[in-house]
């Protein structure tokens, strides 16, 4: 790696954008010299619950911990299954991987939707299974409607990974609260965007205490509780962990909550530009339906190429001709040299597939008309 | 009611706070170039050849774990006198923690004999805590660990800067790898965060590794064109710290070594006036107060008991104190491994008592504490008499 090869994308795939009243939000909080999880954390996690609907939001240092504690809640533990997509951030089965359990990896139903199987999930379900995990692939939700009757049908936990929420519903309701725990993401890509954080929601009072001495070591009293002198000291109840978030990024997430709604909107409005002009291009496949955009958070913007030898010099094209950065959601997780090793022999053809093809194009809320015009000329040019 | 004075008073003057504000507006959070530079300047601060900037000490730890090769199977001794967290970090990499002695009350760092005789065919590291950072002899215990095949770990989550030996090797460099805090209460603060160094290029890759994930590529060498995409090659964890934390740390560490001797000062402060109080005594000597970095100034009382009062008359007296448990009496502890015996890690559970220490705090808030100790003092005598 030398500076010379360093190449900056004139139009990135995700860009942030972070306001002043955020900027405030953060220098007020390092003012006040109180940076440990405390009053601005259960604030936002309040106002988050709220947001989404949920009774519990339980704010952790990632969706990864999110995902760990979780799993950790259904019980998953050695000797345990826990179905997967594969079609996913890695996060998903590492998680459950943590928990001493094996990951089972669902395929995804084919181009048109890039979630979890439903079908696929059932035929997958042993006596060991545990849990289930759905994602909701790039912010559309996935049938966790079905999955939850299927799961409560067997006594088995749903989790719902929605890192690609908040702000997509289901039949009304905000994804992460239909299943047993839903978990998101707040990593700097994301639709509420922060660095580095997550948060658990459940309406499981059970979970929600469980999440909170989990996340920090197991113990029954926090630093804020010692400091505001609601107790003097601390037994430890369980192995726990240090999944706390900090006051300084719970402060930015509150000031970024209130544009959450208008932020997603205009990723819509962006995303129905981009369906209604790419749908006219040869050599291009668009999951998904013009009307589930509605109910989509908006998070990424992924389209198939039909050629499925094209991938790589697509990328390429568009990156070296254009300036336009993109990246693939996701690398199919059975497919890692890491996941090859442990579980031999996994075969997802809608998944392995989608993987070939998918390409993740440029969308954030303050993607210009301009700019998204230039993506749209760009893809055009690199299809010939 | 709000302290008078509080355990620790973190102040974070404004070039801090437009060093992070700056980042913000850069727009870029994900570790990158300011998490490069904090991992570089870290590594000459402490001199390691490798600095490894994670979410948390916690994190540091494990990682080190598993870089170390702990699994299920192995046993790790560590220190028996310290926070949850390092025993745990054995745990989560499926081995045995096994508690150790320290040296006593007056000497809260692991016991090098003590070590010697729990060393098992199925021993494979060793964690040393530089506990209230105070250096333990990892000179010596690493001499040990190299004769019998184990990897040291120094947890120095407490102790950043201190000097292990008169030459003034620093806490964190002697062993196989050193984890350290970036927590709001320690020396270096930015809220959540922390720190593994290696001298190891072996080691410390497998730790760069395993915190984001164990992807040949990271979101930063993405978006520089240098990746398009990666691979993962074993099952890491997301333990990233961010570019805002990396921001603060490193605005930070431009002011650390005044901020260390802020705190050494008060420790001297509070040892001289402190001194010869009846029912009142110190842990470790003045030399070992000079090596030290000052996470907390720890004390000692006669019994728990004493202890207890103690700690309610200064709580009466709106200063605010703490002290930690021995590990092998929590109950998730006695759970999992039954009643372990450790009467030196025992005795100073019960007898210590950590006064307010901070880099901020001004003179009368040093006499507030020492008066209001001498008032607690002055009242279990008369309680006595």
């Amino acid at each position: 790696m030398t500076a010379a090869t360093e190449t900056f994308p004139e139009i990135p795939f995700f860009d942030l954008r972070v306001e002043e009243e955020d900027l405030e939000a953060v220098a007020e909080t390092l003012r006040s010299g109180w940076l440990t999880m405390g009053p601005r954390t259960d604030a936002f996690e309040r106002k988050f619950a709220e947001y989404v609907g949920g009774r519990h939001a339980v704010a952790v240092s990632s969706c990864t911990a999110a995902l760990h504690l979780a799993y950790l809640a259904a019980g998953v533990g050695p000797g345990d299954e826990v179905i997967v997509p594969a079609f996913t951030f890695a996060a998903t089965a590492a998680a459950v991987i943590y928990c001493g359990a094996t990951p089972v990896f669902a395929d995804i139903p084919g181009r048109h939707d890039l979630g979890i199987d439903p079908d696929d999930v059932e035929r997958k379900i042993t006596p060991r299974t545990k849990a289930v995990c759905a994602v909701h692939f790039a912010g559309y939700p996935a049938p966790v409607d079905r999955l939850r009757e299927l799961c409560d049908e067997r006594g088995i936990a749903l989790i719902e990974d929605a890192a690609h929420g908040p702000g997509a519903t289901l039949g009304g309701k905000q994804i992460g609260t239909i299943g047993f725990a839903g978990c998101f993401s707040f990593f700097s890509n994301k639709v509420l965007p922060v660095g580095e954080g997550g948060m658990l929601v459940t309406d499981d009072d059970d979970v929600a205490a469980q999440a909170r001495t989990l996340r920090s070591y197991g113990m029954t009293s926090g630093t804020w509780a010692r400091h505001s002198q609601a107790t003097t000291t601390y037994d430890v109840t369980a192995l726990g962990y240090n999944y706390k978030l900090d006051e300084p990024r719970s402060a930015m997430l509150m000031s970024r909550l209130r544009r959450l709604d208008n932020d997603i909107a205009r990723r819509r409005e962006l995303i129905m530009v981009y369906r209604r002009a790419l749908s006219k291009m040869d050599g291009v496949t668009l999951p998904y339906r013009d009307e589930d955009v509605a109910t989509a958070s908006g998070y990424v913007m992924p389209i198939l190429l039909d050629d499925p030898d094209f991938q790589s010099e697509f990328r390429a094209r568009l990156r070296e001709r254009h300036g336009v950065q993109t990246s693939v959601f996701y690398p199919a997780t059975h497919t890692f040299t890491a996941y090859r090793e442990r579980y031999a022999g996994v075969s997802l053809p809608n998944t392995e597939l989608a993987a070939r093809t998918e390409v993740t194009i440029p969308l954030f809320s303050h993607l210009t008309d301009e700019d998204q015009q230039r993506v749209l000329a760009a893809i055009e040019d690199a299809l010939r | 009611m709000s302290w008078r004075v509080p355990l620790a008073d973190l102040k974070i003057p404004e070039e801090d706070v437009q060093a992070v504000l700056d980042c913000l507006r850069s727009g870029w959070l994900t570790m990158g170039p300011r998490t490069k530079q904090f991992e570089d300047e870290f590594s000459a601060y402490v001199n390691s050849p490798h600095a490894v900037a994670v979410s948390s000490c916690t994190a540091a730890l494990h990682l080190a774990c598993l870089a170390a090769g702990l699994g299920e199977g192995d046993e790790a001794i560590v220190a028996g006198m310290t926070f949850v967290s390092t025993p745990n970090a054995v745990r989560y990499t499926g081995a045995t923690p096994v508690l150790c002695e320290i040296g006593g009350a007056d000497d809260m760092n692991i016991d090098i004999e003590d070590v010697e005789r729990r060393i098992t065919p199925h021993t494979k590291a060793v964690i040393a805590v530089h506990f209230c950072g105070y250096p333990a002899k990892v000179t010596e215990l690493r001499r040990l660990c190299d004769e019998r095949g184990l990897l040291l770990i120094e947890d120095a989550a407490q102790a950043i800067a201190a000097a292990v030996d008169d030459s003034g090797r620093r806490a964190g460099t002697v062993g196989h790898l050193g984890c350290f805090s970036l927590f709001s209460k320690n020396q270096l603060p930015v809220g959540e965060g922390g720190v593994v160094t290696s001298a190891d290029d072996d080691l410390a890759a497998k730790v760069r590794s395993l915190r984001s994930h164990a992807m040949t590529s990271v979101t930063w060498d993405r978006h520089r064109g240098y990746a398009d995409t990666y691979d993962i090659v074993d099952i890491g964890y997301n333990y990233r710290l961010d570019e805002p934390r990396a921001a603060l740390a490193l605005s930070r560490l431009k002011r650390l070594d005044r901020d260390i001797e802020a705190r050494r000062e008060l420790a001297r402060t509070y040892r001289s006036k402190l001194a010869g109080l009846e029912g009142l005594g110190f842990v470790w000597d003045d030399q070992a107060v000079e090596r030290a970095t000052h996470f907390a100034f720890p004390v000692l009382l006669a019994d728990q008991a004493a202890r207890d009062r103690f700690r309610e008359r200064l709580q009466g007296l709106g200063v605010q104190t703490t002290w930690y448990p021995a590990i092998h009496r929590f109950s998730d502890y006695r759970e999992t491994y039954g009643e372990l015996s450790l009467p030196r890690v025992e005795e100073a559970a019960e007898r210590h008592c950590a006064l307010p220490m901070s880099s901020g705090f001004s003179s009368e808030e040093v006499e507030i504490v020492v008066e209001a100790v001498k008032q607690a003092l002055a009242e279990e005598l008369g309680a006595a008499a």
